[in-house]
């Protein structure tokens, strides 16, 4: 329906998306503290990079060669398996808009719908948000979100130009919180 | 054309011909009468029906008696001939290799090709001198020989006094930082950086405002060679439509004695961009239309509008 919708607005398909994260056990821990976990995040937007980000803590981006780097680290980071999800689906560009709508998946069986807004004309968030609060009230109706907690939790959030760790972090959020909804898959909008 | 001493023209026939293609248009005009006046009244269809196509049919036959004696009348005509002597040009004719250098044709179709644009260009110059388009204050040279003093122009000013002009706007505006720079001569290439916005190029030529690009703040300003790219566009459709709008702005700011005011009212312009993302359409009160956000402001009261909401 969300599909059909853009296609009405005039969006253009531009062919397919996917992101998917993996989580890691920090293992060695002496004190007793439930360990942390790593999330090992890619996305199909930048082929070539890997994010690894601790949840609501430092993130990094690196090259792709990190995966094999995580697989070295075997003995202090597990990698649990079975928690892999991964969201994917269609690209539409309208204008200067990219919307992407997949379908979340964990351990292949659909939990939810991921839809991605982005405005690339601008990189400053606070500029630009109620022009995207306007675009996506047009084909999203009554389900339009808030400003992303990522931006209201930095000091100076909606001033500072947006990094693709700050896309990672949200797609964690919505991960999380999938994750969480174990028994009714529900619908997820970010 | 046709010459009197051409004994390749049958004259005769060619006033027969004439005559035949009248003969060819009436007919051709009574046909598509019949047809727009339709069927007669008669008192049964089929009578009317028949009438009708009777009538067609005469017509239709007029039309292709006429044609064939035009074409027969056609081939009695004959070509008149190419070999028109024109003075010394003629001489070219002589050459005895026509079909593999077609000289003495090509020179007279080459000939009549040149005698049709320079009409043109006359009346194009004509019609265009009407309108005065000038930026600058420069006097034509049309009486280049009695003008023994110089004339002071505002094209060709010193690059110092172009510079200062320049530094002083840049301070004027806090949130817009301009940056000069001579990659190709004399003529100053400005980068204005507006807030965290856009980055517009804007080409000068003395302190004339030649061309403009504008382009997203995060998008790349150097090509390959790491020089400013002065051409390509953004990849943006919100900022193709500001550099149009800015091209529009730099036609219209014009005052040829003082250029430094012009460079000021621009700039003034288009620091009113710095909220280009921010501010909803005066008209409209949306903050998008097709996708784009109200991208013109208004050259007096810097107002927002999209550009299809502007009156």
């Amino acid at each position: 329906m969300l599909h059909k919708k853009l296609e009405q607005l005039g969006a253009v398909k531009q062919g397919n998306f996917w992101v998917d994260c993996e989580t890691y056990h920090a293992t060695g821990n002496t004190t007793g503290q439930p360990s942390k976990l790593l999330y090992v995040m890619h996305n199909s937007e930048t082929p070539l990079s890997c994010m690894a980000l601790f949840e609501g803590g430092p993130g990094l981006s690196a090259d792709a060669n990190f995966d094999v780097l995580m697989v070295k680290l075997k003995s202090h980071f597990q990698n649990a398996k079975g928690h892999k999800v991964e969201s994917r689906g269609a690209r539409y560009r309208y204008c200067d808009f990219l919307v992407k709508i997949g379908t979340i998946a964990m351990s292949s069986s659909a939990r939810g719908i991921s839809v991605e807004v982005e405005y690339c004309a601008c990189v400053i968030p606070g500029d630009c948000w109620n022009l995207m609060k306007e675009f996506m009230q047009s084909f999203l109706g009554s389900n339009t979100p808030e400003l992303p907690t990522v931006f209201t939790n930095k000091p100076e959030g909606l001033c500072v130009p947006v990094d693709c760790m700050d896309t990672m972090s949200q797609y964690l959020e919505l991960f999380s919180k999938v994750r969480k909804q174990q028994v009714m898959p529900g619908s997820g909008v970010r | 054309m046709a010459d009197v001493m051409n004994v390749g023209v049958n004259l005769e026939a060619f006033s027969q011909a004439i005559n035949a293609i009248q003969a060819l248009r009436s007919s051709v005009t009574r046909v598509f009468d019949s047809l727009k006046d339709g069927m007669k009244n008669k008192e049964t269809l089929e009578g009317r029906e028949k009438v009708f196509i009777t009538e067609f049919q005469d017509n239709l036959q007029s039309v292709n008696r006429d044609l064939n004696e035009l074409e027969r009348l056609s081939t009695l005509v004959g070509r008149p001939s190419e070999s028109h002597p024109l003075h010394n040009s003629g001489l070219l004719s002589l050459d005895p290799v026509q079909d593999k250098t077609p000289l003495y044709s090509q020179l007279l179709q080459a000939y009549k090709w040149s005698n049709k644009l320079q009409y043109h260009a006359g009346l194009a110059s004509s019609l265009l001198n009407q309108q005065s388009l000038k930026r600058s204050a420069n006097q034509m040279g049309t009486s280049a020989k009695r003008r023994p003093k110089v004339q002071p122009s505002t094209l060709v000013l010193p690059t110092q006094y172009v510079d200062d002009v320049i530094s002083r706007i840049g301070r004027m505006f806090p949130d817009m930082s301009i940056e000069l720079f001579r990659p190709n001569g004399t003529s100053a290439v400005l980068l204005v950086t507006l807030g965290k916005v856009l980055k517009a190029i804007v080409v000068m030529r003395s302190l004339f405002i030649d061309r403009t690009i504008v382009r997203g703040f995060h998008e790349n300003i150097y090509s390959e060679d790491g020089k400013l790219d002065i051409w390509s566009k953004s990849n943006y459709q919100a900022f193709q439509k500001v550099t149009d709008h800015a091209t529009t702005a730099l036609l219209h700011y014009q005052l040829p004695q003082m250029p430094d005011v012009v460079v000021r009212s621009f700039m003034t312009w288009l620091r009113s961009y710095i909220k280009l993302f921010q501010n909803p359409c005066q008209r409209c009160g949306k903050y998008l239309q097709e996708g784009l956000p109200p991208t013109w402001r208004d050259f007096r009261t810097l107002e927002a509008f999209h550009d299809t909401c502007r009156q």
